[in-house]
């Protein structure tokens, strides 16, 4: 398992903390702050298909360190399309959205920032602020194109590692024009373009100009991009990208240390607010959790044609902690 | 004589009294399913939209019960929708089945072309005859009308429901209600039957502050079938939203019989907004009056509009343009969110998207009420 691991601040005996779970498609991130915004401990793994046994892995991971300050913690958000799933497993209080996890955090450390742009795992996003509240957002819904699973399969294609990814582009000297419209035809014309001679660097730099084109087209369309613009998401880490960007929009793209969390964080700044307004307990079932037995169990209803597979996950006392799956609503916990 | 016509969510009882009143046998085909969807996907056009596909399961259905005759609408306005009852007969009849196809024309009601397609469906051919076909398009009417106030209803009251899909199990009572009444007494009656139903249902009024009124449109075969639109209205609902919906099919045919003035009104707000892009004239699809929904609802101050429309729809997409534009710029302030459907069943995007705009009207209500947001 890759694991990125993360420590600001030192922890003190007499903090609050906060913890935020971030369980996208293809990573799992896990931040923990105290009362002042401080990072305590964040960490980044790949998950390998299970967000349950990624969200144990991390548990087992933070027991170690954090076993003696549990009690410490004061609130547990969950983010990411798994998020509901995670709430259910480690007795998290809210689950809120990526979109409006990242805002939140990224209003936090990049004041003023009025453009977000957000390239994941399996989905892309632009967010748009104004005033630490977001006006307006979208989010890639026909097409995986420019996200960061294509990259990595093409990373993989050409041989190379996905980590110097930046560092190619950086070398290339000539402009090589890639379809973006689609992944495919893209895959199709960086085939064609390899056969042709093209180096490896020209056609990564083609590559990133064209997946920001389609980004920019298809995402962003009709929007207004205002500056201070921040990149996050797992694609930020790729460089390559990033000064694509900046050459299409001619501005300044502002990548965050902590872009690759920001999310998790994002999601531990909402639940301590929830916490603090509601002037409740968290629901949080402690460390353990890694430790403990999720069983996931599925089953197809055939109370109508539509015979929808139902899936639910049970602890090891038998209880049902989630259940969902249905177009109807009926058996959604 | 044994008809069937395709599902357009609860609006089927209204389209079963036309063929029953005037005598006609009616199989009605199971709600759309995933089931059924399958033998649609497989035999239409890749691009077509989403709606075409789905009538079309419904006819493969019910051939496959041995009805062997379908009725479908039909209009003449600029979108491919006038050509789907003609391209469905063919690619049917290449599948080797033997129907007759009715086509029910709906460009301009007030031709009274629509009497033809009564007529044909009755087999009675006899003068008093007319009299059953007048009766049959009022009883039409009544229904369609009394399926409007359901819905309107149910878009409504669904945020402040106490018990969780005591809504829902309403609205298909209601329903069903609607469909065993057959007489203009009964169906008089009903208004008032309809109301009590929904004041039955226990809710928790909150405060006027709190709740997000949100305004729901789109092209209207998406926009009233909940299988289509993977139930939007109910997961509004259920985030907290008052959902509010002018488009029925009562709104619909009024619209053709020219005395819709409510409509009449979206296009003057529409074309009032000339300078800025509002169009002037019906490009096809809802297009037109979607763009006056949006206007009006901001004029009305609803937080937020939700636009729905089929997966490479042309006239939704253009309004989708507009309206992007419009918030943009600031012309508006009443962001709008957009959902093209078609064949997929994922639905986390879908849950995704929604979860976060109603978060996001929620922070920006709060915003305007107490001048802090997220708080």
């Amino acid at each position: 398992m890759v694991m990125a691991e993360n420590r600001e601040a030192e922890i003190d005996k007499n903090d609050n903390l906060y913890l935020g779970i971030d369980v996208g498609s293809v990573s799992t991130k896990f931040a923990i702050i105290n009362d002042n915004m401080e990072l305590i401990y964040s960490t980044w793994a790949r998950s390998h298909g299970s967000p349950i046994k990624s969200v144990q892995d991390g548990f087992k991971e933070m027991q170690n360190d954090f076993i003696d300050y549990e009690s410490q913690i004061r609130a547990v958000g969950t983010t990411g399309s798994a998020r509901y799933l995670t709430k259910a497993l480690v007795g998290g209080d809210i689950a809120k959205t990526e979109i409006i996890a990242h805002a939140v955090a990224a209003s936090y450390f990049v004041p003023g920032v009025r453009t977000i742009l957000e390239i994941g795992g399996q989905d892309s996003k632009v967010i748009l602020l104004e005033n630490g509240i977001i006006t307006d957002f979208a989010m890639n819904s026909i097409c995986a194109a420019g996200t960061g699973s294509f990259l990595d399969h093409q990373a993989h294609r050409l041989g190379i590692p996905i980590e110097e990814f930046g560092d190619y582009a950086k070398r290339s000297k000539t402009d090589v024009v890639i379809a973006g419209r689609c992944t495919v035809f893209a895959e199709s014309d960086m085939i064609h373009k390899q056969q042709m001679g093209h180096s490896k660097e020209d056609i990564i730099w083609g590559l990133c100009n064209s997946l920001v084109r389609n980004y920019l087209n298809n995402v962003c369309k009709g929007k207004k991009l205002l500056p201070p613009i921040t990149f996050q998401g797992g694609v930020a880490a790729n460089d390559g990208i990033r000064r694509a960007f900046e050459k299409h929009l001619g501005q300044k793209i502002i990548v965050h240390k902590n872009f690759l969390t920001m999310g998790a964080i994002g999601a531990a700044m909402l639940a301590r607010e929830y916490i603090e307004i509601n002037n409740i307990k968290t629901k949080f079932k402690g460390f353990n959790v890694g430790e403990m037995k999720f069983t996931p169990k599925a089953f197809n209803c055939t109370d109508c044609p539509n015979q929808c597979e139902i899936t639910y996950v049970e602890q090891d006392d038998g209880t049902i902690i989630a259940r969902w799956g249905d177009r109807c609503g009926k058996w959604t916990l | 004589m044994k008809v069937t016509f395709p599902h357009m969510g609860n609006c089927w009882p209204a389209f079963k009294v036309l063929c029953t009143g005037v005598g006609a046998e009616v199989y009605l085909p199971d709600p759309n399913n995933v089931k059924q969807l399958d033998a649609g996907l497989k035999h239409s056009p890749e691009w077509v939209c989403f709606p075409f596909k789905v009538t079309l399961s419904n006819f493969i259905e019910a051939l496959d019960e041995g009805v062997d005759n379908l009725v479908m609408a039909t209009d003449c306005g600029p979108c491919r929708f006038g050509f789907y009852y003609a391209v469905q007969e063919r690619i049917l009849r290449d599948l080797g089945y033997d129907f007759k196809m009715y086509y029910l024309p709906q460009g301009d009601l007030l031709d009274f072309k629509w009497i033809k397609l009564l007529k044909a469906l009755s087999e009675d051919k006899s003068l008093l005859n007319y009299f059953r076909i007048f009766r049959t398009a009022r009883l039409f009417l009544m229904k369609s009308q009394l399926i409007q106030t359901v819905e309107k209803l149910e878009g409504k009251i669904r945020c402040y429901e106490v018990n969780k899909g005591d809504t829902t199990h309403t609205l298909n009572k209601c329903i069903q209600l609607i469909d065993d009444a057959n007489t203009f007494n009964e169906l008089n009656k009903l208004r008032k039957r309809i109301k009590n139903e929904f004041d039955k249902i226990e809710i928790n009024k909150r405060d006027n502050n709190e709740i997000l009124k949100v305004g729901l449109s789109g092209e209207i075969q998406v926009t009233l079938d909940p299988f289509v639109n993977h139930d939007i209205k109910r997961k509004l609902g259920e985030l907290g939203c008052e959902v509010h919906m002018n488009l029925s099919l009562y709104d619909w045919i009024k619209h053709k019989f020219h005395v819709n003035f409510h409509r009449k009104y979206l296009e003057y707000l529409n074309k009032s907004q000339k300078n800025i892009g509002g169009l002037q004239m019906d490009i096809g699809g809802e297009a037109f009056w979607v763009m006056g929904e949006y206007i009006d609802y901001a004029q009305r101050g609803f937080d937020g509009f939700v636009h729905i429309y089929p997966f490479t729809c042309m006239p939704e997409i253009t309004a989708k343009s507009i309206l992007t534009k419009w918030y943009g710029n600031k012309y508006f302030d009443i962001p709008p969110i957009f959902f093209g459907f078609d064949e997929h069943s994922g639905e986390a995007g879908l849950i995704t998207r929604l979860e976060s705009y109603v978060d996001l009207l929620k922070n920006k209500k709060e915003k305007k009420n107490n001048g802090n947001g997220r708080k």
